[in-house]
């Protein structure tokens, strides 16, 4: 008698999620990336198949930054001073999606302009960023949202202490939002119930739980994702929301990226280490239910890319 | 349009006859006849408590909610529901019968002398008259022999002790009751009292009548609320009860900050000096309300948790907070009144209840004792809604207990309007969902002074029923009420204007007490839902829950539900039993095979330290909402608030 | 399957009479259930209930230890699916692998660079477990002297052929090394071979089927230490392959099916991310292709990551964190290092552009109140983390900001720290930034 094969049957997915919005759709976008709708644990394809595999976004900056490390300045370039040549740079190294993050330099009309550079730029779907501090992000995100209304932008950071400006907008002008929360499976719930409690409705949050880099405490955004997602396959529906992380960010914080001077020889060549570092933080994010994954060294966007399309072959 | 006469009888029988037409409320036509009938919800059919009876007469039940099958059979009504469609008559219930009607209230049950109880078989301490050959140039034996030789030939007792000040004592007693003398003797030993030593614990000139009362006290110190029970031991009944918040409060609110005081110079000194001065006073108050003396209380049975116990008796309790959490004691041995500082009999004997470990102490074992878990057939959770959170969840083959400090919120401490649940705590709260008003019950009926326990609980569930609350705990201020404003402290809703207060002020709830009050419930519900998962035992299996904590008399667990302090569980599960510490504590008192039942308790109640690992965290994370991030666990009150939204 | 600590109470005598240590018959039973203690502690147990005891205690998944003179590698005794669900407790061996066809001398230079590596992570030295000697044709003896003479760690000799493995083997007395691979064909002889010398044996077979098949075959010979490897062409192929496994082996407490998993990312596209899946999701020993540090020091930081216990609390490292670009005369605000609390601190200040520098003091891990009731966040701990980062070095102001659940210890911190300034801050951190701007500008 052959051996049966445990297999979980779950009665919930994750939400299908849709980004951007073409000509037809009310926005200008050449076309949209749908995620969610997954019904098992990552790529378990003997139990359901993948309906829409992971993406891949790239990360650029409305101003050039100056605390990148000198590694992504040598492969951006020139691009890097310029939002909407950076975004076709980052179409062409393979990008699916856009991630365009505001400066505290921007005044709300450098911030629309960038928007609507970038837009014009690609045809890609698009998550814009406020740089991080709750009223220079609500000074942003408004305008933008309002000048770039049924483009179903991503809005973000979308956090405990600004979430009611960013919602409201997301709201009035048919934007998603990212919507982070520190690590914790709960806290990541709780923001998911008290926005959709706003009326937004549920097919337009992604949920960013926050990952720590490789060695950096990866392992609880490990796990706090995976429950996450367990959690959503059980049928819980305010942790359905397809999961949004940023490796790239994390990745190139720590150390091991950053800097090639003054390090343990035990850690190797400095450029290869680099990419490893943000290609393997990604790719352990990837195992555990990332739906995208935002990166910023191109090698690492070949990489995971070529790793998710292996993944998702049954 | 017809007239209908309806005729009002009320509890004291009186009876009032108005005119009321077709289609009017029964509340309407009460005050017209200027019935009082209160309305907490604003005569929206959810409080249940405009409840009376219809004897006669045709009636129409616009909603019967809080009303049970029977209760309907029976003629019961909401007034404010309740259509007139004829001549009727209504029986209006005093306050008392309704608690008891409504399926979601729980009131404490009376304290009754245990059934059986026999002084001369139960009591360790017992009165008894001896007449001693008074001396002579012929018998020239000295008082103390003289004494001892009357106890052995009139009572058969060999071995007696004294002390030294009563023994000073002596000579004056004896020859001022001309050699006739009561003594009040305690065997230090009931379990065999044949060969048990005994001790004379007082002594009194002549005969006194041997049904005059004997005084004990049943004491609980808990971190907040210390309350004393004044106890006739020869009927056994409580005579006096009395509460207050123990003086320490003033050191800190937890038993942590008291432990790091009293490790400062001096501060142990103080510490016990904080809590005898509470105790004596307490003492003093019942005392009065009986005519006794404090000095004529002979025993003194005292439960608390270790911490109280340790600083009440000067013990330095610094190993309680560092890890391992060793005690220095979990059972003191019996003490006198004059080594404690108690302001009773000197020779009166002191003893402090034995505790399990550093957070589980005598309270717990009392409290077990009292609600008969040890007992129970089924499995069953104990909650004592206190300062300290300690939950017992077991039957009568195993117990498991653990303890997460939760802090003072529910006995109204550390909230800035709270109050214990006495003459003028609001401890009930309705809001009326369209204009934000709420109706108020409060304890003895006038001006209200501040919100107790069971009154925060009810106040809490009302403000997220109605959305001035969202589940986070932030004080909606888009809610079209001035009630809701920016206050001193954030956010926060004005109960009680300041011209209808007992001091003036404005009653408020802020956002830092709804964010105390939310940290209190999450960290209990987390510390039963983790003790239950140490042991694998679904919560919803639980047979029943019993209810422990300084609510007063009184707790609406429908509420408790909604905020997520209670499990969503059916109602009827749910028994409140008040303080269940110092009633453990009076059944200790009264009788020694009760107080052996509470060493057996602590000697087979097993500990569970829940802060070893993050699950209790995380536990407490997902409890930190309101009712509970899981909404799944909360089936009744997720179909209350889409109702209500 | 593992029993509760009520059952195992159940099965004990409960006389609660605490000669095993412990205040209670149940508080013993949770400790077994938790194999945190032997059931030997106590004296009193039924030989009936020692036998059922004993049973549920047996690991769903085979401790296999790999041994040499320089040291062990083990995998297997694994209880969960999901690290949150308790933890992952054996750390997959990284093998590096070298051919015998590159001949004695190659090996020997690479496996002596190899072996030497070590590299430090967060105060851990770590090291390769050890090399996998291919049997490619050539001298294999010859090769796997050359990796001994240049390491003792434990070894794993690829071959499909039992007879040009066991020369290698015949080199390696009193170890026990790791035997690939048998599989349909060849399968009894390896069984032979794998007994006669004490290795470990990897089985080979493209299905669970086939696997259990062979399993139960080579364990009806003798051989008690197997290790699985389910093949797989992709790193769909190979997840889908080896998360049955560990399901039929801990789920269906499949015994046949219930050893360790080997993984061969050196046979893969990306070979990184391929061993980062194998690290995640199962393996108990890695193959690699070649030593490059650059490559194997975030494989060994991902294992140390993915294998940490869960349940203890997550933690940052102490130290000064700067928030805002801070300046000399930037306050400093005092916080523990449990994440949340940090996080929900260094939040609320970057959120508020304000800035600060933020020392966060090592309270193993514990929330400010916690801690302090505990005892890991007081005083003397502070002003020791003060001195020990030289704070005073990067300030002109020196001014402290105490939480404000910890009051009670501004008067002991003025005492430890009498050129400081101590401040007491707001309980909750939502309030720093208020606070911030009404006392400390
Ligand atoms: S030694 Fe055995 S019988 Fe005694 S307490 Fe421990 S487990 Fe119970
Ligand atoms: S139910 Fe009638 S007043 Fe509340």
């Amino acid at each position: 008698m052959p051996i049966e094969i445990p297999k979980d049957k779950w009665p919930g997915s994750i939400r299908k999620v849709t980004l951007g919005a073409t000509a037809a759709e009310g926005g200008t976008r050449a076309k949209t990336v749908t995620v969610g709708g997954q019904a098992t644990m990552p790529y378990l394809h003997f139990e359901a198949p993948t309906p829409n595999q992971p993406v891949v976004a790239i990360e650029i900056k409305s101003r050039k930054p100056e605390d990148w490390s000198p590694l992504l300045a040598e492969v951006w370039g020139e691009a890097m001073a310029d939002p909407a040549k950076w975004a076709k740079a980052a179409e062409a190294a393979g990008a699916d999606l856009i991630v365009l993050a505001l400066t505290l330099a921007d005044t709300p009309d450098d911030a629309v302009k960038a928007v609507k550079s970038v837009l014009g730029a690609t045809g890609l779907p698009v998550i814009v960023w406020g740089p991080g501090q709750a009223e220079k992000d609500n000074e942003l995100l408004v305008p933008v949202a309002e000048a770039a209304k049924g483009e179903k932008l991503v809005l973000g950071l979308c956090e405990d202490k600004n979430y009611r400006t960013i919602v409201a907008t997301a709201m009035a002008n048919g934007h998603l939002i990212q919507c982070r929360t520190p690590m914790d499976v709960n806290l990541a719930k709780q923001l998911n119930i008290l926005i959709t409690d706003m009326g937004l409705p549920a097919d337009r949050i992604l949920m960013d739980p926050t990952t720590g880099a490789l060695g950096y405490g990866i392992e609880y955004g490990y796990s706090v994702m995976e429950r996450l997602r367990l959690a959503a396959l059980q049928g819980d529906s305010m942790t359905q929301m397809p999961l949004i992380v940023t490796p790239g960010f994390e990745a190139w914080k720590a150390k091991e990226s950053k800097v090639g001077e003054g390090v343990p020889a035990a850690w190797g060549n400095w450029k290869e280490r680099a990419v490893h570092w943000e290609t393997l933080t990604a790719a352990a994010l990837m195992e555990s239910g990332a739906d995208i994954l935002i990166l910023r060294h191109p090698e690492s966007v070949k990489r995971i890319k070529a790793a998710i399309s292996e993944l998702v072959t049954a | 349009m017809t007239n209908h006469t309806i005729t009002f009888t009320l509890a004291d029988s009186k009876t009032v006859t108005v005119q009321a037409r077709t289609g009017s409320l029964l509340s309407e036509a009460a005050r017209q006849a200027g019935v009082e009938i209160g309305q907490p919800c604003g005569g929206q059919g959810r409080c249940g408590r405009c409840l009376v009876q219809v004897t006669a007469g045709p009636v129409r039940r616009r909603s019967t909610l809080r009303l049970a099958n029977e209760d309907i059979q029976q003629g019961f009504a909401l007034a404010c529901q309740t259509v007139i469609e004829g001549d009727a008559a209504v029986f209006v219930p005093p306050q008392e019968k309704i608690e008891r009607r409504l399926t979601t209230d729980r009131v404490a049950a009376e304290v009754s002398v245990p059934a059986g109880y026999e002084y001369s078989h139960a009591q360790t301490v017992r009165r008894v008259h001896l007449t001693l050959k008074s001396p002579s140039m012929d018998d020239q034996t000295d008082d103390w022999s003289r004494l001892q030789t009357a106890l052995r030939t009139q009572l058969g007792i060999n071995d007696t002790g004294i002390s030294l000040g009563l023994m000073q004592k002596i000579s004056a007693i004896l020859r001022e009751g001309e050699w006739r003398v009561t003594a009040i003797l305690a065997t230090m030993n009931p379990e065999t009292p044949e060969t048990s030593p005994t001790r004379i614990v007082a002594l009194q000139p002549g005969h006194v009548d041997e049904y005059s009362p004997l005084w004990g006290i049943a004491v609980d110190i808990g971190t907040t609320t210390v309350s004393l029970w004044l106890v006739d031991l020869v009927s056994g009944q409580a005579r006096a009860q009395v509460a207050e918040y123990n003086g320490q409060i003033a050191r800190g609110e937890d038993v942590i900050s008291r432990i790091v005081y009293a490790g400062k110079d001096g501060g142990a000194d103080e510490m016990r000096s904080l809590v005898l001065g509470t105790i004596n006073g307490l003492l003093e108050t019942a005392c009065k309300r009986v005519k006794a003396s404090p000095q004529e209380v002979v025993k003194a049975a005292i439960s608390g948790n270790s911490t109280m116990i340790h600083l009440l008796l000067g013990i330095p309790a610094g190993n309680i907070r560092l890890s391992p959490f060793i005690t220095a004691v979990n059972h003191p041995p019996l003490l006198t009144g004059i080594e404690t500082g108690l302001a009773i009999a000197t020779d009166a004997i002191v003893d402090c209840l034995p505790g399990v470990a550093s957070y589980v102490g005598a309270d717990i074992t009392a409290g077990v004792l009292s609600s008969g878990l040890n007992n129970a057939e089924e499995v069953t959770l104990f909650l004592d809604v206190g300062t300290n959170g300690e939950t017992v969840l077991g039957n009568r083959d195993w117990l498991v207990t653990c303890a997460c400090s939760a802090g003072p919120a529910f006995e109204g401490a550390g909230v800035i309007h709270g109050m214990r649940a006495t003459a003028g705590a609001i401890e009930e709260v309705w809001i009326n969902s369209e204009t934000y008003e709420p109706g108020l019950r409060v304890i003895g009926g006038g001006k209200p002074k501040g919100i107790c326990g069971s009154g925060l609980i009810s106040l809490l569930a009302e403000m997220l029923l109605t959305g001035i609350l969202d589940k986070g705990g932030n004080v909606a201020l888009t809610v079209n009420s001035k009630r809701v404003r920016e206050g001193d402290h954030g956010p926060e809703y004005v109960v009680v204007w300041g011209a209808e207060t007992e001091t003036g002020q404005d009653i408020v709830i802020s956002h830092v007490d709804v964010d105390n009050l939310m940290r209190a419930k999450a960290a209990i519900y987390a510390g039963f839902t983790m003790l239950a998962q140490q042991v694998d035992f679904k919560l919803e299996d639980v047979h029943k829950i019993l209810i422990g904590g300084s609510f007063g008399k009184y707790i609406n667990v429908e509420k408790a539900v909604q905020i997520g302090l209670l499990p969503d569980v059916p109602w009827e599960r749910f028994e409140f039993l008040g303080n269940t510490s110092v009633r453990g504590a009076y059944y200790a008192l009264l009788d020694w095979r009760e107080r052996e039942n509470i060493r057996q308790i602590a000697s087979r109640m097993t500990y569970i330290e829940l802060s070893a690992d993050n699950t209790f965290y995380d536990a407490f994370m997902s409890a930190m909402f309101l009712p509970h991030t899981d909404m799944d666990k909360f089936p009744s009150v997720s179909a209350a608030l889409n109702k209500s939204s | 399957m593992a029993l509760s600590g009520i059952q195992i109470y159940k099965l004990l005598p409960q006389t609660n009479c605490k000669e095993c240590g412990f205040p209670t018959c149940l508080a013993f039973a949770m400790k077994l259930a938790a194999k945190q203690v032997e059931l030997s502690a106590c004296p009193y147990v039924t030989e009936a209930a020692q036998k059922q005891l004993a049973e549920s205690a047996a690991p769903p998944i085979r401790l296999v230890t790999l041994k040499a003179a320089g040291g062990e590698a083990k995998a297997g005794n694994e209880v969960v699916m999901f690290r949150h669900e308790k933890t992952f407790y054996n750390r997959p061996g990284l093998f590096v692998r070298v051919k015998a066809s590159e001949g004695a001398e190659a090996i020997g230079k690479k496996v002596a660079e190899a072996d030497a590596y070590k590299v430090n992570y967060v105060g851990l030295d770590f090291t390769l477990d050890g090399f996998a000697v291919e049997a490619d044709g050539g001298d294999f003896a010859g090769a796997v002297k050359a990796v001994r003479g240049a390491s003792k760690r434990p070894l794993i000799l690829i071959g499909k052929d039992p007879a040009a493995l066991e020369p290698g083997l015949q080199a390696l007395t009193g170890e026990t090394p790791l035997l690939y691979a048998a599989n349909a064909s060849n399968w009894e002889a390896m069984a032979d071979l794998a007994k006669k010398y004490t290795a470990a044996l990897v089985v080979s077979g493209e299905t669970p089927d086939a696997l259990a098949d062979l399993t139960q075959k080579i364990q009806a010979k003798g051989v008690e230490d197997m290790v699985l490897d389910p093949g797989g062409k992709n790193m769909s192929q190979m997840l889908t392959a080896w998360t049955q496994l560990r399901r039929l082996a801990l789920k269906s407490n499949f015994r046949p099916l219930g050893y360790p998993i080997i993984a061969f990312p050196c046979d893969a596209k990306d070979e990184g991310v391929a061993a980062a899946q194998a690290i995640a999701k199962y393996a108990g020993f890695v193959v690699l292709s070649e030593f490059k540090p650059e490559a194997i020091y975030p494989l060994l930081v991902l294992r140390q990551n993915i294998y940490t216990d869960p349940q203890k609390p997550i933690q940052v490292t102490p130290g000064i964190y700067e928030i805002n670009q801070p300046k000399p005369e930037s306050p400093v605000l005092v916080t523990t290092n449990f994440s949340i609390t940090y996080f929900a601190v260094a939040n609320e200040v970057e959120g508020s552009g304000l800035p600060a520098w933020l020392v966060v003091c090592d309270a193993e891990g514990m929330s400010v109140l916690t801690a302090w009731a505990a005892g890991k966040f007081d005083a003397e701990r502070i002003a020791k983390t003060i001195k020990g980062f030289d704070v005073a070095s990067k300030v002109s102001k020196k001014r402290i900001v105490l939480p404000g659940h910890v009051a009670v210890l501004s008067g002991e911190l003025e005492a430890e720290l009498p050129d400081w300034e101590i401040k007491v801050g707001p309980r909750e951190a939502v309030d720093i930034p208020a606070f911030y701007k009404q006392v400390l500008m």
